[in-house]
């Protein structure tokens, strides 16, 4: 029946997934739409997995459902090959959204009392706090009350503290959304360290789908509740087509000559943009004047594109197995 | 393939989660101290000009009913309110994601809590019987008793904070229930009518006041340990009432 998207457990070796989510399925009391509907996927070990979709679309439910705080209506969820339970939950590194859940504790407390809390014995959560507080640059920081931290500050610390106790699995609700370039190229480079030095699996809860893109091996997106796509976002593309956008700028008074059939949709005073398959990309180029041509860029598909065409649709079933 | 951890034991965690609720507070336990005792003193220094030198029972009662009032604010009140605060600022989500014991964070909270509570409970045994000219013979019973005091009052404020719809909710309930619990205890009971008296009985900061009263200024009779055991009581319910009632893991 189900797929589950396994490909990479086919390729790395026959270790079961981390997490196998199979017909996933929760209704709130008192709400018509259910909140999650039939979702299965799995998660592999090692991997950087996204879960994309628009505010509502059912992203926190699910994760909750992930991380044993909310209960499923239908469905199952195991984790390492055993039925999701507490104790199974200590193993994984969770960052909630709020900004205020660590209260009015200092950097090296959170980090402390998280590590130890996740069952580290009390020198191992010093050490782990120590490791924690270098790797993302919280020295300057470290007796500061979370509460007084900017909002970058804040959210680095809510990534360390996640990663706090040495987890086989994070899970990173929209863990950059409010770090500059920087630091957010910071927290990636340290996330891939920690995935490739620790093992550590990845899960990305975001409606960013520039950032999911650069960063994932696989992404589901999830709209309405149900999962409608998953696979590689290199796979997922394909359902827009292989095809190129130029947006170009001219001056308003000499639009160029296009090819027959070319309608191009203007983006704002003498600049346009079209969709067209490679080669006629290349005619529709070689039409151009350059000296007249202020501005040009040819772009491929995104995920954003993705997400887009998928939120466009009408609703569906989720899917039960990956784009291939 | 990574094997399942174990949890620390009650005791580590009830450790960890008493000291995380107490650093909390390290930058306002002053603030704290302040507001917890201005009630009651002012409270008592007005009953204390109204009643003159009045009977050394009712100026008893005062002070004892002062020092419920405490407890009233310093405990009930701001458990509710911290408590909402931990609901709707996922502070709740971060423990239960650790797999924290419910019961491990609710008696935290009720330990941290009746710790904050002393200082300002200290100040109103030093100043009050200056005021009321009352000379003090405490028991040793009163290390039981101040505790046993404050835990109906934890087991009710968290109470209000988990049932709460909304932080504006939680803290209209919390006032009206601290306005309600505490009246009845300031107050001596022969100058109410006896409907008002006999519902006064319901309040856990009623048995408190006896309790504090018996215990502080003596004597000791028989009905400190009716206080007691209605204490308890209350302090069970609403303590079993919170753990049952704690939204750990959503349904």
């Amino acid at each position: 029946m189900s797929d589950h998207g396994g490909s990479l457990t086919e390729k790395v070796g026959h270790a079961p997934p981390v997490y196998r989510i199979t017909n996933l399925t929760k209704r709130y009391a008192g709400q018509a739409r259910a909140a999650n509907e039939d979702i299965t996927f799995d998660v592999n070990a090692g991997e950087i997995f996204g879960i994309l979709g628009e505010n509502g679309a059912g992203k926190s439910t699910l994760v909750r459902q992930m991380i044993h705080l909310l209960a499923p209506t239908a469905g199952s969820i195991e984790f390492l090959g055993r039925p999701l339970g507490p104790n199974a939950s200590r193993q994984v590194g969770y960052l909630p959204q709020q900004a205020d859940a660590l209260n009015h504790l200092t950097v090296e407390e959170a980090l402390y009392y998280t590590a130890h809390l996740r069952s580290l014995s009390a020198t191992a959560a010093v050490e782990d706090r120590d490791t924690l507080i270098r790797c993302w640059h919280l020295d300057a920081i470290r007796s500061q009350d979370s509460a007084t931290l900017s909002g970058g500050q804040r959210r680095l610390l809510r990534i360390a503290v996640a990663a706090a106790g040495r987890p086989d699995v994070l899970i990173l609700d929209e863990p950059t959304s409010d770090l500059d370039p920087t630091r957010r190229r910071m927290v990636w480079r340290n996330l891939r360290r920690l995935r490739q030095t620790y093992g550590v699996t990845i899960i990305l809860v975001t409606h960013d789908a520039a950032e999911a893109e650069r960063v994932v091996d696989r992404v589901a997106i999830v709209r309405q509740g149900r999962m409608v796509a998953i696979g590689a976002p290199s796979r997922l593309k394909d359902v827009v087509g292989r095809v190129l956008q130029i947006e170009w700028c001219y001056p308003a008074s000499e639009p160029p000559r296009l090819p027959d059939g070319v309608v191009p949709e203007q983006r704002g005073r003498g600049c346009w943009t079209v969709r067209l398959p490679w080669r006629d990309m290349l005619e529709l180029l070689q039409q151009l004047d350059p000296a007249k041509v202020e501005d040009l860029r040819v772009t491929m598909p995104t995920l954003e594109d993705v997400l887009i065409h998928y939120a466009q649709s009408p609703p569906r079933a989720s899917v039960q197995r990956p784009v291939p | 393939m990574p094997s399942p951890r174990r949890a620390h034991p009650f005791n580590v965690q009830f450790h960890d989660l008493l000291r995380i609720e107490l650093t909390n507070w390290r930058w306002t336990w002053r603030a704290m101290v302040v507001l917890g005792t201005a009630a009651p003193f002012g409270s008592i220094v007005v009953l204390r000009l109204l009643l003159g030198d009045g009977d050394p029972d009712v100026l008893a009662h005062v002070f004892a009913g002062n020092l419920a009032l405490s407890l009233v604010f310093d405990v009930q009140m701001r458990v509710g309110n911290h408590f909402q605060f931990m609901r709707f600022h996922g502070t709740l989500d971060y423990f239960a994601a650790l797999q924290v014991r419910r019961s491990a964070l609710v008696l935290a909270v009720a330990g941290a809590f009746f710790i904050l509570s002393l200082p300002s409970l200290a100040v109103l045994v030093a100043i009050g019987p200056r005021v009321l000219e009352l000379s003090l013979q405490p028991s040793p019973l009163l290390l039981l008793v101040v505790p046993l005091s404050t835990l109906p009052l934890t087991g009710i404020g968290a109470f209000v904070g988990i049932v709460a719809r909304s932080p504006a909710e939680a803290t209209s309930l919390s006032m009206l229930i601290a306005v309600c619990l505490g009246s009845g205890a300031v107050i001596p009971p022969h100058l109410l009518p006896a409907w008002a008296a006999a519902l006064t009985q319901l309040s856990p900061a009623t048995h408190a006041a006896s309790a504090l009263r018996s215990t502080l200024v003596g004597p000791l009779a028989a009905e400190l340990w009716v206080n007691l055991a209605v204490l308890s009581l209350f302090a069970l319910v609403t303590l079993w009432a919170v753990a049952g009632k704690l939204d750990w893991r959503g349904a």
